[in-house]
């Protein structure tokens, strides 16, 4: 297109990356330095703050929570998220606007409202709180976010293959066994991906509805909140690049699902 | 089969895929705020909730000073950050969309990695960066820019309002640069041969083309901000007293769940009304054209 300010244009880009990663670079950078300071000048390279943390008995307890929270959470709003999408997509229906709405509900309620809710339901219907507390509460607010991913999946799906398949004879049940499956296979993992992400990283509602088990990041914030150490820079490094992991996996099945191959 | 059972099949069929996203979200996540609006009209004494319906929690929160102007400080950060990631997402968006060929993917996939990080990470990164020992002020303290570290970096509006720009400008990009790509280059083409020049490009041709975009950023951002809880209280110092964490100190030290219920509805209703007048207004103006169908 002819514009010529392209060139500012790509240091501008460059610059609002490099805005968004500092923090997360310089974390990495002072998670091998060896000073108790989280301070320049460095003082020299060490994985000690790593191997404290692999090391720490809490962290593993916290981790076996969050992992406990993740898979659970992961699986309800899978198969939520599937379905909300197929009626999305595939339906066209009476009160459809109003289904859209209930969707996106939990994501348009403050995190800290919608927890206090959480708290006064459980209160007054008598029951005590656990880990299953934390997976719906938490499978609520991830929904909308693994709902928009498989839709933007089905979206692109033609839809013709669909009704080639009714048209040859197949029951709705067997289109969607043998045809939209298949078709909707990599949105449905990626969508799954993103989720057991987003309840690894969820805090507020876990703070909230987490009885006496709490994950590892409501152990990690009553650390921080009082004494910044660089072992914490560590643990937050090792969180940040199996996210990033988890996360370019589930991108990449995404837009292989979506670009016919 | 008849055209009949099909017809019967395929509206089973979506029973079975809403139902239970219905009976899910209505039953653990309506009929807790319901809940929570129920006790905004019971009262407390001592340890005990009387449930004695009454208005005086409303009336209570709406002459407190204090409370409205809290509540308009939140109204007022959500609509500031969301403006903020406008203007910075604008230039970005439109640089992704129009001239970035094969790395697309890949920078919009980078630019959501810190969002799945989640918001604790994301804080704790902040605060090493702008902490009084952390690493911008010994940085500058290292190189002799400054000869005390600046203080006001942490803990103040401004890291507040650096953390809240940083955490939610993916919101805003991605369905301004979904607006882009679907925008036609050759209005872009028509209004320069015309002798458009290249800002009023943007005012007259680009920004309403894109304004559906704009708008659901602006809302998603604007929704977030109010909402957010950790960022203020984390960063903002004494600055970081907002709506929710007064609603917070009420169902914690407190105990005054009601006076708390009372404050979160009338959050809620706000943001309501906020997102119902920015759409309504939007949906009449010129810009909302393309969303009303009219020529």
């Amino acid at each position: 297109m002819r514009f010529n300010g392209w060139a500012a244009l790509r240091g501008y880009t460059f610059l609002v990356y490099a805005f968004v990663y500092l923090p997360i670079m310089l974390m990495g950078l002072f998670s091998l330095n060896s000073s108790d300071l989280i301070a320049f000048p460095l003082t020299g390279f060490t994985l000690d703050w790593y191997d404290q943390i692999l090391h720490d008995s809490r962290i593993f307890t916290g981790l076996l929570t969050t992992m406990s929270v993740a898979f659970p959470v992961t699986l309800i709003t899978t198969v939520f998220g599937s379905m909300a999408a197929l009626a999305l997509t595939r339906h066209k229906f009476k009160g459809k606007f109003a289904f859209l709405a209930l969707l996106v509900l939990p994501f348009f309620v403050p995190k800290l409202i919608f927890a206090i809710a959480q708290v006064t339901f459980l209160n007054d219907i008598g029951v005590g709180k656990g880990l299953y507390t934390v997976w719906i509460s938490q499978a609520l607010i991830i929904l909308p976010f693994v709902t928009v991913i498989i839709a933007s999946v089905l979206f692109r799906v033609d839809k013709k293959l669909e009704e080639a398949a009714g048209d040859l004879g197949a029951t709705p049940w067997q289109t969607f066994r043998l045809v939209t499956l298949p078709l909707m296979k990599n949105g449905i993992l990626a969508g799954s991906f993103i989720s057991f992400v987003l309840s690894n990283a969820e805090y507020t509602v876990s703070f909230f509805t987490s009885g006496r088990a709490q994950p590892l990041s409501v152990l990690v914030a009553s650390d921080f909140r009082f004494h910044l150490s660089p072992s914490l820079n560590a643990l937050a490094m090792l969180i940040v690049f199996f996210n990033i992991l988890v996360v370019v996996i589930s991108e990449w099945l995404r837009r292989r699902g979506v670009q016919p191959e | 089969m008849s055209l009949k059972r099909i017809d019967m099949a395929r509206r089973l069929s979506l029973l079975a895929l809403i139902g239970p996203n219905v009976v899910f979200i209505a039953l653990f996540c309506a009929v807790p705020l319901g809940v929570l609006f129920s006790y905004s009209f019971f009262q407390v004494d001592f340890v005990a909730i009387i449930r004695d319906p009454t208005w005086d929690n409303y009336v209570r929160v709406l002459q407190n000073g204090t409370y409205m102007g809290l509540i308009l400080k939140a109204l007022l950060y959500g609509i500031g950050i969301a403006a903020i990631c406008a203007t910075i997402a604008y230039p970005l968006a439109f640089f992704i969309a129009k001239r970035v060929r094969v790395y697309k993917a890949a920078l919009l996939t980078l630019l959501l990695i810190p969002l799945y990080t989640g918001d604790l990470i994301r804080i704790f990164a902040w605060r090493v960066v702008l902490g009084a020992e952390g690493v911008l002020n010994s940085f500058l303290l290292w190189l002799g820019i400054i000869k005390e570290p600046i203080w006001v970096l942490l803990f103040s509006p401004f890291a507040t309002t650096v953390v809240l720009t940083y955490n939610y400008i993916p919101f805003m990009v991605l369905p301004l640069w979904a607006a882009l790509e679907a925008m036609d280059d050759s209005y872009l083409e028509a209004a320069m041969d015309l002798g458009c020049r290249q800002l009023s490009v943007f005012f007259k041709v680009v920004l309403p083309l894109t304004g559906a975009g704009l708008v659901a950023g602006f809302l998603m951002v604007f929704v977030l901000v109010v909402g957010d809880y950790l960022t203020p209280q984390l960063i903002g110092g004494s600055s970081g007293v907002t709506v929710t964490s007064a609603i917070h100190d009420m169902f914690g030290a407190a105990f005054d769940w009601p006076t708390g219920s009372a404050l979160a509805w009338l959050l809620l209703t706000a943001m309501a009304l906020f997102i119902t007048a920015v759409t309504w207004l939007f949906y009449k103006s010129p810009w909302g054209r393309g969303i009303r169908g009219a020529k």
